[in-house]
């Protein structure tokens, strides 16, 4: 996969998309009481929005700057720390999890729409980072894998409604800036003449 | 943003970057797989505690860092306890801490600069597949200036809706987050093209 000048800009624009929405306060989610993050919807969004490998190259230099010590991510977290502890799955899972999500969103350089969108949200957003988190949290917390999997759907509702969001803001995207989503798709004329009336 | 890191100049602080990350996540996953019984973690957290010290740390960084921990500890603790005997689920919870800890000492004793330096260093036998570690570097770069031009955009929305009266909500946040930011990116891509950046 070869990235020109033009990729590796948006790259660096989701990395620091992901970073800010990590940042307390920034997003309003749940009164900010919790430590639900809406990093997660960034995760989807760079899928979605930048397609398999460019989100995934989003996930992956947002990641290693927080491995390099910088607190990106929600809470003001960061350093090696977290990819020691039990979220670090749910981490690594970020990368597949976007990947998965523009595979799907983008399948054959299609323009997105609804059904294939919300199904990449799903799968690459929640299904996949699960699988890939659930069974490193075991192994860190040498909980069994089937007690570790059944806690982790506390966070499930939260994930679902992430996703819908997700859903959502794309297909809003699509509508209001198709250049967004870059060469990958093909920008019809119809998505053109809808972004210059608005 | 500020970075995790703490300066200082005692030996741990002198100890190169790239040897640090890798003894680091040898260790966690030694004391992971091994450290089962609480005489084990016991002594593990005694050496990070050692180790704190001999960075020139005092006992209120430690408390400090680990308030930072309390919402890992809160959440391993309570899936532990449902389905574990307590002695057990504090033991697991203890080792988490550790380890958690351990890493976090890497990242308070290494120059975030060195720890960039050491990323791309070693990206170096990723080249044969393709991934440029210069890229990788360069897109880091500019993902570190990028985060306050998008946090400037997140605040300068979330001030215009407050204005407006509207009520603070994800969707109506990042919507338009997302197409102030992704212009950005490719008025930078223009820019790097216009450079003769390649």
């Amino acid at each position: 996969m070869k990235f020109d000048v033009r990729d590796l800009a948006r790259i660096a624009v989701f990395a620091a998309i992901i970073a800010v929405l990590g940042i307390p306060g920034a997003i309003p989610i749940f009164g900010n009481a919790v430590p639900i993050t809406a990093q997660t919807l960034g995760i989807m969004l760079a899928g979605a929005v930048l397609g398999a490998w460019r989100g995934a190259a989003a996930v992956v230099v947002f990641l290693l700057l927080v491995l390099v010590g910088l607190p990106l991510l929600s809470g003001g977290h960061g350093g090696a720390g977290v990819f020691v502890g039990p979220s670090a799955g749910y981490l690594f899972g970020w990368i597949l999890g976007a990947f998965v999500t523009g595979a799907i969103v983008h399948a054959g350089h299609r323009r997105p729409t609804w059904w294939r969108t919300a199904l990449g949200c799903v799968v690459g957003g929640i299904l996949v980072i699960y699988a890939v988190g659930v069974p490193v949290q075991a192994f860190v917390t040498h909980l069994p894998l089937g007690a570790t999997a059944l806690s982790s759907t506390v966070f499930l509702p939260g994930d679902l409604i992430k996703a819908v969001v997700a859903t959502l803001i794309t297909m809003g995207l699509w509508r209001a800036y198709p250049r967004a989503f870059g060469d990958q798709v093909r920008v019809t004329p119809a998505a053109k003449v809808d972004a210059t009336v608005r | 943003m500020i970075a995790l890191y703490r300066p200082g100049t005692s030996p741990l602080h002198r100890l190169p970057a790239g040897p640090k990350l890798i003894a680091l996540m040898l260790l966690a996953i030694a004391i992971t797989v091994f450290a089962s019984n609480a005489w084990y973690i016991a002594g593990a957290s005694a050496l990070v505690v050692a180790g704190y010290f001999a960075a020139g740390f005092g006992p209120l960084e430690i408390l400090r860092q680990l308030w930072t921990l309390r919402w890992i500890v809160a959440v391993t603790l309570i899936t532990q306890v449902i389905f574990l005997p307590l002695p057990v689920a504090a033991t697991n919870t203890g080792r988490v801490v550790t380890v958690v800890m351990l890493a976090t000492l890497v990242t308070l004793t290494t120059r975030t600069s060195a720890l960039l330096d050491a990323v791309e260093r070693g990206l170096g036998p990723l080249r044969r597949i393709g991934v440029d570690p210069a890229r990788v570097g360069l897109v880091m770069a500019m993902t570190i200036t990028v985060v306050p031009v998008i946090a400037g955009y997140a605040a300068s929305i979330r001030d215009a809706q407050r204005a407006r009266g509207a009520k603070p909500r994800l969707r109506i946040l990042v919507m338009p987050l997302l197409v102030m930011s992704l212009k950005h990116a490719d008025e930078l891509g223009d820019a790097l093209v216009a450079r003769g950046a390649e």
